[in-house]
């Protein structure tokens, strides 16, 4: 076991360079680059740059070597100094940038994580408890409801349903007043009101999937011999559906946690625009767009890093807490 | 591409499931899984849906009153028209009709605003004239399934901000709509068994090669791929070509799922006794995988690429909204949406939601179709043993429907 | 909501501590206010505003915003008259509609620091300024000047006693700082502003001119020759003609060497001193430690959520009444991501005062009850609202030859149904037009929005075989004379609001047989896709308010405006590259040379004239609809808010004076 975790571990090295250099070659992919996109944006607001200063520019951010030369100056500073660059628009080091918005993202995608579970198992064990029942159907259909409208709408018509009822779009995570107060419960519950539609948004997209594989689970479970037996000698139902049903049934959710991990340290990206929320989708998007690329880059190969982190450490979960999977993995 | 469409889901499940009608042995697989899905009521309801509407797609051009350029100054954000039966005297028509529409600005906010007029009654017609289109590709016409005579008009979801049938735009959109993720799946499927039978054929070092390479292309972005894919789409494509580029970008960042779950499935089958003897036998390697070892799963493999299908027409949506991919005048479901999200449209002109209610049909269509599918696939474990086998595929669709996350960025 | 109770409580105890004092003062304090009290609804505010502990020194003192009287009562700001200039040398703002009251914030949207510019202009302090109806300049952070009879010599007067908003004292020696230590040099990576040269009538030449001190609050700028628009051409090109010496001393390498200005960039977190100085020299009012002269000034880092500027304690205006401005506290500015999210806050009430697209009229007007704010329509100086521009350097040959073939363009006028595009488009507001310069602006010309303005497909099939363009096989798309394929190329910009005209005009073309494609680019390709000259055609209107103060849009001299594609390179490299113009491309240039050397107004104004006749007879930008409005909202409790002329040039709302709205209790 432990030579197969160090194992993965090690092969991430290479791949995830790999992956950094992709990234980098695709950031720069479309045509244009920073300055260029900078000037035209300047143009539109009556600041007239001319070649010259886009020069100047260029030379002052390293913008007139070639993507290799930029990439390694790059890589180097990550790897030696653990410095992930400047970034271009914003003129601070990328690092500083990332710790701004880490915070509201995390709190953002762990609460609409934990709402996605706290809806999805209980409704999934309810739906294959009552199996085929009018409970079943609304549960699946609401579910899916979620993962089928697609959450830049259901964001936007949330956002205006609040604005026709309330006079408030909600917009952001703090109302005006809130934003630079000291933390109180006002604020707490300023916080709490503008979470509810990110929450629904975000949460809704995936609770679907986990109410599907919760029910898929249960119903495997619930069959089982000892199940059965306990059911035989007596045992309260609902102590057998807890105990023994749920918790088993409930592994291989565990076990894909660390799929999210990406999704928590990024949050959504086209919801949080739609919604205007502080976190690093959203900043991260318009990176990409204005090829600020040491800013986007860094994060894409963060992403790219939490992916594979995930994925490894699903492996591992997976692994431990089924022993049959672990023999296999021997065999192989 | 809709008739392949039909052939993915049911070509196995179908064709052959009449043919064998019990007698042929090695049928009552797909049979059994027919007989199965009958039984899975939203399944077949879903079926049922999704053949509408790929019929409808596929005769969009008929069955569209307008074209996609039908721009009208006059009508434009006009709310959807009211089919009547009854007229303004109370009588009872036959045949149902509208009135006519007059329009005038407000000349306070410049708001359109439409007054039906009961001196003018248009009956709506089956058959009618209207703009060019070729029918099925086979034949120019301009013969529309229902309009009213001029200068009559009828708008069942309304118009838009430009004046234009919004019901012809979700029908034409359709045909994008409902062929892209079809198309997409097709690609990714192919690249999958490809990639992931190989990779769990042949085992070893090809395979530790092909898992990292997996591993790389998981672990990418999408939106950044999307969008650097996007500005590589050379400047005069027309529409089929750019449905052609996303269907593409679509399909690179879903295969892997797929690869997944062939690697993993021809894992399990190739120490099957029946793959040693066939080998034991001399039988070529692309033989048994395509004799032997592929026929052992296919049906997870459809199960599979039809809950594929949903996430690519949310990822359609999802591309348009950023501004990627298909443009108006070519028009797709997640162009209507992109246009309904303007703050404009769902305040004044909420029929441009309209759309919203195709898309979650379809994508829930899908869902219980391939929900009905897998349950179906597995026709034994309706029985009394073998639960094992199921179990194992619960845990690949965990896998698998997890990589769905991707596309949502 | 508490916290708003709480600071009306507070002010009234102030208020009554105030009418204690002036009952026990005797009348001389009273009687200012008395005067002052004419309107109502002001009542309240001025009693509010006298109590500084200097009241009860002084009798005559202008009254001050209630935050900035408790930081001098508490001794850490010295009193308002001693921040201000002398007296006579206070600028009075006139109001629009009444006398405000202080207090309250500004939510402004802005999407962060790209939107630098929008925050600028609303509170931009221009050496000179323009006047309201957009014609001329009048001084604002100059007290006046003086010019000599061939207008070689200005002198500008200072106000005496100004400071910046640290407190130093503002003085003729920060303008020569300005010109010799940022200007010349280039500290900020601009290069010396048009405006600063003359013309040698004969020769053409470029001469540099001389900037000098006379004395603590006058500055000689000479001239070689004759330079008629100086002022004005100063309040467009370098409307901030001052600098705060004693602040860039501490952090220009020239006064502090290399790696000491270094190390300021590092702290202020860049990584290099040219973008160190472009951002603290150029886009200085981001910079909470940069002393400026405006009304509001940063407080905190401008990539927060919520940046803040916040009332300059030193600000040198006034109303009538002697209450130093702004009238509002705070600007309060709010990243938002897109721009509906603008719009419902605009829409919930939340937005004091926004500036929108005419796209969002009709949402606007149609919840104005709702969310209790108004919809003030501003003119613009565009030409038109939709329009359509034929590069006229574009690479193919054929097609450039098209291009400035005249019946070409006025086939490409008359294909298109100018009344569909003005009801899609403008929502009918903005007529069936040609391109031209609206009435009431300078350069009116008679009749000319009507040229080729007709909706006559049979015309334009005329003028396009008159030209000899053939069909092709199946008489579907027209080709060139010799067979070969002729397409139209539109580029557009994205993110644009063109997408609807553009989708129409094809149409339209493609009706009388153009084949038209439509590449779709981001800002920056098309940026410098222009630069490259690779832009045949794209949807672009033009907005001049005087040819003669800003002529980039109409005279080709430098690659900016897309009808004249390479002609502006060959003029801005002075013949090394680019197209050499021709027939009356190359006459507006030379119009153009004479207009700078004009000696008299009378001249510039005859040279206007004629540069825009040529527009008018050649007609290089196409427009088929009107220009409409722009939009600017005001909640309904937020005062003196005026309708005038939206342009670059006069700095849209800011030409408004926001110091002088106020929201109303």
């Amino acid at each position: 076991m432990l030579r197969y975790m160090l194992r993965r571990t090690l092969i991430m090295v290479p791949v995830t360079l790999f992956v950094s250099m992709i990234v980098f070659i695709i950031i720069q992919l479309p045509p244009g680059d920073f300055v260029s996109g900078y000037a035209a944006k300047m143009a539109t607001s009556g600041e007239i740059m001319d070649e010259q200063a886009m020069a100047l520019l260029r030379e002052s951010y390293g913008l007139d070597k070639p993507w290799y030369v930029q990439y390694f100056t790059w890589m180097i500073g990550i790897l030696t100094e653990g410095d992930f660059g400047y970034s271009l628009s914003y003129n601070r080091p990328v690092s500083d940038i990332i710790g701004q918005y880490m915070g509201i993202t995390i709190i953002v995608s762990l609460v609409s994580m934990v709402f996605t579970y706290v809806v999805a198992i209980p409704i999934g064990i309810l739906s294959a408890v009552k199996q085929y029942s009018f409970f079943d159907y609304l549960a699946t259909g609401f579910g899916f409801l979620g993962m089928a409208t697609p959450n830049f709408l259901l964001a936007i018509i949330l956002m205006f349903i609040s604005f026709q009822w309330w006079g408030d779009p909600m917009l952001g995570l703090f109302s005006a007043e809130f934003t630079d107060a000291p933390w109180n419960l006002a604020k707490w519950m300023d916080l709490f009101k503008h979470m509810i539609i990110p929450v629904i948004v975000i949460g809704t997209s995936n609770t679907c999937e986990l109410i599907r594989v919760m029910r898929g689970q249960m119903l495997d479970e619930m069959t089982k011999p000892h199940i059965l037996t306990a059911r035989a000698k007596g045992l309260p139902e609902w102590r057998i559906l807890l105990k023994y049903s749920a918790r088993a049934a409930i592994n291989p959710i565990v076990s894909t946690i660390g799929w999210s991990l990406t999704t928590i340290f990024t949050g959504s990206t086209i919801t949080a625009i739609v919604l205007n929320l502080p976190t690093q989708g959203p900043v991260m998007h318009k990176a990409l767009l204005s090829q600020d690329m040491y800013l986007a880059g860094s994060w894409l190969l963060l992403m790219a890093v939490f992916t594979l982190l995930g994925t490894l450490i699903s492996d591992i979960l997976l692994a431990w807490l089924d022993p049959r999977i672990r023999m296999t993995r021997k065999g192989t | 591409m809709v008739t392949q469409a039909k052939a993915l889901m049911q070509r196995f499940v179908q064709r052959r499931a009449k043919k064998g009608a019990g007698q042929d042995y090695a049928t009552s697989h797909w049979k059994l899984m027919y007989r199965e899905l009958k039984r899975h009521k939203l399944a077949r309801i879903s079926l049922y849906i999704l053949g509408f509407f790929y019929l409808v797609a596929l005769l969009g051009g008929f069955i569209a009153p307008q074209g996609l350029e039908s721009y009208s100054g006059e009508y434009m954000n006009s709310a959807p028209t009211k089919v009547r039966m009854v007229d303004a005297n109370g009588k009872f028509h036959i045949q149902p009709f509208v009135y006519g529409l007059k329009s005038e600005r407000d000349p306070e906010t410049l708001r359109k605003r439409f007054v039906e007029d009961p001196e003018q009654v248009f009956p709506v017609k089956l058959f009618v004239h209207g703009s060019d289109y070729s029918f099925l590709g086979l034949f120019k016409t301009d013969i529309h399934l229902f309009g009213v005579d001029e200068p009559g008009r009828i708008f069942l979801f309304g118009t838009d901000s430009m004046g234009r049938d919004m019901f012809s735009r979700v029908v034409l959109g359709s045909q994008v709509s409902l062929t892209l993720p079809l198309v997409g799946v097709s690609i990714s499927f192919l690249l999958g068994l490809l990639i992931g039978g190989i990779s769990g054929y042949a085992g070893g070092r090809v395979d530790a090669i092909i898992q990292r390479f997996i591993d790389i292309v998981r672990s990418f972005p999408t939106l950044p791929l999307w969008m650097a894919l996007a500005a590589a789409i050379p400047p005069r494509v027309g529409v089929v070509e750019m449905f052609f580029y996303i269907t593409i970008i679509m399909a690179f960042i879903e295969w892997t799922g797929l690869a997944r779950v062939v690697r993993s499935k021809f894992i399990s089958l190739r120490s099957e006794d029946y793959v040693t003897a066939a080998k034991i036998a001399g039988v070529s390697d692309l033989r048994i995988i395509f004799a032997h070892l592929v026929p052992g799963f296919i049906s997870y493999l459809v199960v599979a690429a039809t809950l594929a299908i949903p996430g690519m027409i949310i990822g359609e949506t999802a591309m348009s909204f950023l501004g990627l991919g298909i443009r108006s005048p070519a028009t797709s479901w997640g162009v209507l949406m992109q246009e309904a999200q303007q703050i404009e449209n769902v305040a004044l002109y909420p029929w441009k939601l309209i759309p919203l209610l195709f898309v979650i049909t379809t994508v829930l269509a899908f869902n219980f179709l391939g929900d009905g599918l897998r349950d179906a696939a597995d026709p034994y474990s309706h029985g009394n043993g073998a639960k094992s086998a199921k179990r194992k595929g619960k845990r690949k669709w965990v896998s698998l429907r997890s990589k769905k996350k991707q596309l949502e960025v | 909501m508490w916290g708003e109770k709480f600071r009306m409580a507070k002010k009234w105890v102030l208020c009554f501590m105030v009418v204690l004092m002036a009952a026990s003062l005797l009348a001389a304090c009273t009687s200012n206010n008395t005067g002052s009290n004419g309107n109502k609804g002001n009542k309240g505010a001025n009693t509010e505003q006298s109590p500084s502990p200097a009241a009860t020194v002084k009798a005559e003192i202008a009254p001050e915003a209630p935050m900035l009287a408790e930081l001098v009562k508490a001794g850490t700001l010295k009193p308002v008259e001693e921040r201000m200039p002398v007296k006579e040398d206070i600028m009075i703002e006139p109001v629009f509609e009444e006398i405000g009251q202080y207090g309250g914030e500004w939510n402004f949207p802005w999407n962060g620091p790209d939107d630098k510019w929008g925050i600028s202009m609303a509170t931009e302090e221009a050496m000179f300024r323009f006047k309201e109806d957009g014609t001329s300049v009048e001084p604002n952070v100059a007290k006046g000047y003086d010019v000599n009879a061939d207008a070689t010599e200005y002198k500008i007067y200072l106000r005496q006693g100004m400071k910046w908003s640290d407190g130093v004292p503002f003085t003729a020696d920060d303008v020569i700082f300005y010109w010799e230590h940022m200007l010349i040099p280039e500290t900020f990576g601009k290069a010396l502003y048009d405006c600063y040269y003359s013309v040698d009538p004969v020769t053409g030449e470029k001469a540099r001119a001389e900037i000098v001190k006379v004395d603590d609050y006058t500055v000689k700028v000479t001239f070689k020759h004759p330079s008629v628009l100086f002022l004005e051409r100063l309040a467009i090109d370098n409307k901030w003609f001052f600098a705060p010496a004693h602040y860039y001393k501490t952090i220009l390498p020239e006064f502090i060497g290399e790696e000491a200005a270094l190390a300021k960039a590092k702290e202020y977190g860049f990584e290099d001193l040219k973008n160190f100085g472009i951002w603290t020299g150029y886009y200085y009012w981001l910079y909470p430690q940069r002393p400026t002269l405006r009304a509001w000034v940063a407080k905190n880092d401008m990539n927060s959520d919520r940046f803040i500027m916040e009332r300059n304690p030193y600000y040198f205006k006034t109303d009538s009444e002697g209450q130093q401005l702004p009238y509002m506290d705070r600007i309060v500015l709010t990243k938002m991501q897109d721009k509906s999210h603008k719009l419902l806050e605009t829409m919930a009430g939340h937005v004091e005062v926004g500036s929108f697209d005419f796209t969002d009229y009709t949402v606007l007007k149609e919840n104005e009850a709702k969310g209790n704010y108004r919809v003030i329509p501003w003119s613009t100086p565009n030409w038109s609202s939709t329009g359509v521009q034929l590069n006229q350097t574009t690479e193919d040959p054929k097609l450039r030859a098209l291009f400035q073939d005249i019946r070409f363009r006025e086939a490409l006028s008359l294909a298109a149904d100018r009344k569909e595009i003005s009801e899609i488009i403008t929502n009918g507001l903005g007529e069936a037009s040609q391109a031209s310069i609206q009435k009431g602006l300078p350069n009116y010309q008679e009749g000319w929005s009507n040229q080729w303005a007709a909706y006559d497909t049979d015309g334009a099939a005329k003028l396009l075989d008159e030209i000899g363009l053939k069909w092709d096989a199946a008489h579907k798309y027209r080709t060139f004379a010799d067979g070969s394929d002729l397409t139209l190329t539109i580029y557009r910009e994205d993110p644009s609001d063109n997408e609807k005209f553009i989708e129409l005009i094809r149409k339209y073309y493609e009706g009388v047989g153009l084949k038209t494609d439509v590449k779709i680019v981001d800002q920056g390709s098309f940026f410098d896709l222009k630069y490259a000259n690779k832009i045949p055609v794209t949807v672009k209107t033009v907005s001049v308010l005087n040819v003669a103060f800003r002529p980039d849009e109409l005279v080709p001299l430098r690659v900016i405006t897309p009808w004249f594609g390479h002609y502006g390179l060959y003029t801005s490299s002075q013949g090394k590259e680019g197209v050499k113009p021709e027939g009356d491309v190359a006459k507006i240039l030379e119009d153009w040379d004479k207009l700078k050397a004009s000696k008299t107004k009378e001249e510039v104004q005859k040279w206007t004239d004629d540069i825009i006749k040529l527009h008018q007879k050649n007609q290089w930008v196409i427009g088929y609809t009107a220009p409409t409005p722009g939009l600017v909202v005001a909640r309904n409790d937020v005062r003196n808010v005026p309708s005038l002329i939206a342009s670059d040039e006069t700095r849209y709302i800011g030409h408004a004076h926001p110091a002088q709205f106020f929201i109303k209790k």
